[in-house]
């Protein structure tokens, strides 16, 4: 079968790939992608509150600097690690791996920041959860209101880019002899 | 599983799969491209929607808050205090406060700042939604087109009196104060024609000098011979043979004060802006009783209100 082709099943007429598709670009893509969007989700206001026209609003860092003076450490340290820690990583870690992977004599720490980002992964999806749950006890119609913030997207487009990435990405390429990666990369 | 009539590929032999050539995904580029071009819309929005940062300097900026309190205008939030500092000297407070794009041209000279607090007064409860939202800091602009440019304001104590254009302005001296007030109500004929806008001793101590206006549509019922007293407070006279007499113009004017004013049947010549007058403590009899005949257009005058349909911005 040639490099840049699938395979269309006679029976199911269903895709059968050798491997997946542009694999190494697609992570690529996608987690520079969310690199770029990193930063304004956590510069930029993630919930806007209203109470009688006092205008307050939030940040990341914020929220987890008021949790920490409320002693409120645990809590504290697991948004700091699910929000800001473990997205960072994992993007830097699918950049190191894309980026590295024709590389002789990396192998070790390929594989090593593969493991980290499967240790990470699945802590990844909790900040979307602690934001609906904080929106949820905030809403309390007229007195107080809160409304997700311009931050918000880019928070959840890096969420939805470092999940496409991890997804587009094909641990097997980590592994691959020379021959093979020319082959399927 | 081939042993169907239809099926006419033979026994053992499987289905060929058809080989599809697939294209270079070069669209992937465009996400990250997307992300960029989003970050550098955000940063320009950043940009041209923040208008200047401007620096107002207030005797007294208790209630302000950094990075919450906000500057409004006619309703409209238009600006937000973001930071808070001792001058030099320590003898005011650096106010400094983003506005937003839309209210850039506020940043002129002529434009006056003040913080509205709760206030009360007798006779006017203000700024009562303040107790609830902390205090916020209003804003004038001066007259559209005029001023320069500057970021550097001096706060007002207190909300500055509205400039009417055409309204008459008297100053009425009396010995002493009284029951006048701020915004106390001028009258003529019961009605209220004007407010009183500050009072202060004369130069020589001797007495009190009331500024007040003459909203513009009244402004011909004074006349240089008008005379003008004090409407407001009780006056309680006690007479060994009357018994007590108690007489108050009305229950407003008992708490808030007031002046009232009347015009002779042979009216004179109309009072040009600035006219003096002296402040009587109580009416003459007669005075009640002039007729004097004055036109007066009252065409703006809708019902309900007493505001010239002329005051703007």
């Amino acid at each position: 079968m040639p490099k840049d082709a699938v395979a269309l099943c006679a029976r199911c007429h269903f895709r059968l790939v050798h491997r997946k598709k542009n694999s190494r670009m697609r992570t690529f893509a996608f987690s520079l992608a969310a690199l770029i969007l990193y930063f304004p989700s956590n510069f930029y206001p993630l919930v806007t509150g209203e109470y009688h026209g006092l205008h307050s609003e939030t940040t990341i860092f914020k929220g987890i600097h008021s949790l920490f003076n409320d002693h409120q450490y645990f809590i504290a340290g697991l948004v700091f690690c699910t929000s800001i820690l473990s997205p960072a990583l994992k993007i830097v870690g699918l950049l190191f791996i894309s980026t590295t992977l024709n590389w002789k004599g990396w192998e070790r720490s390929r594989t090593w920041v593969y493991k980290v980002i499967r240790v990470i992964d699945p802590w990844n999806m909790l900040e979307v959860f602690l934001l609906a749950i904080s929106i949820s006890l905030i809403e309390m119609g007229r007195v107080a209101t809160v409304h997700p913030g311009p931050g918000v997207f880019s928070f959840t487009a890096v969420v939805a880019l470092t999940l496409l990435a991890t997804l587009s990405f094909d641990p097997r390429l980590i592994w691959d002899s020379p021959e093979e990666k020319r082959h399927y990369e | 599983m081939s042993d169907t009539p239809d099926d006419k590929s033979p026994r053992g032999a499987l289905p060929k799969a058809k080989i599809k050539k697939t294209r270079h995904a070069w669209w992937l580029w465009a996400v990250p491209l997307g992300a960029l071009a989003l970050c550098v819309w955000f940063v320009y929005r950043d940009f041209v929607a923040t208008g200047p940062v401007i620096t107002i300097y207030f005797q007294d900026a208790s209630g302000l808050q950094e990075n919450n309190t906000q500057i409004r205008y006619l309703g409209a939030t238009v600006g937000q205090v973001k930071r808070l500092a001792l001058t030099k000297d320590s003898s005011k407070v650096e106010v400094k406060a983003r506005l937003t794009g839309s209210a850039a041209h506020l940043a002129r000279t002529g434009t006056v700042f003040w913080i509205v607090r709760p206030e009360l007064k007798v006779g006017a409860i203000s700024g009562l939604r303040t107790i609830i939202s902390g205090e916020y800091i209003a804003v004038r602009p001066g007259r559209p087109g005029s001023g320069e440019r500057t970021n550097i304001f001096v706060g007002a104590e207190s909300e500055p009196i509205a400039e009417e254009p055409g309204a008459l302005h008297v100053t009425l001296l009396m010995p002493s104060l009284r029951s006048v007030q701020e915004q106390s109500s001028v009258y003529y004929r019961g009605i209220r024609v004007g407010e009183v806008l500050k009072y202060q001793l004369s130069d020589d101590a001797q007495g009190v000098k009331i500024e007040a206006r003459i909203d513009k549509e009244y402004a011909p019922l004074v006349r240089v011979n008008s005379k003008f007293w004090n409407a407001g407070g009780i006056d309680f006279h006690f007479g060994l043979f009357r018994g007590a007499e108690i007489s108050a113009e009305s229950a407003k004017t008992l708490l808030s004060g007031g002046i009232e004013f009347a015009t002779p049947t042979e009216v004179g010549e109309p009072a040009p802006d600035g006219a003096t007058f002296r402040l009587y403590d109580k009416p003459d009899d007669a005075w009640k009783n002039w007729m004097p005949l004055i036109h007066l257009d009252l065409t703006n005058q809708v019902a309900g209100t007493n505001k010239p349909a002329s005051l703007s911005f």
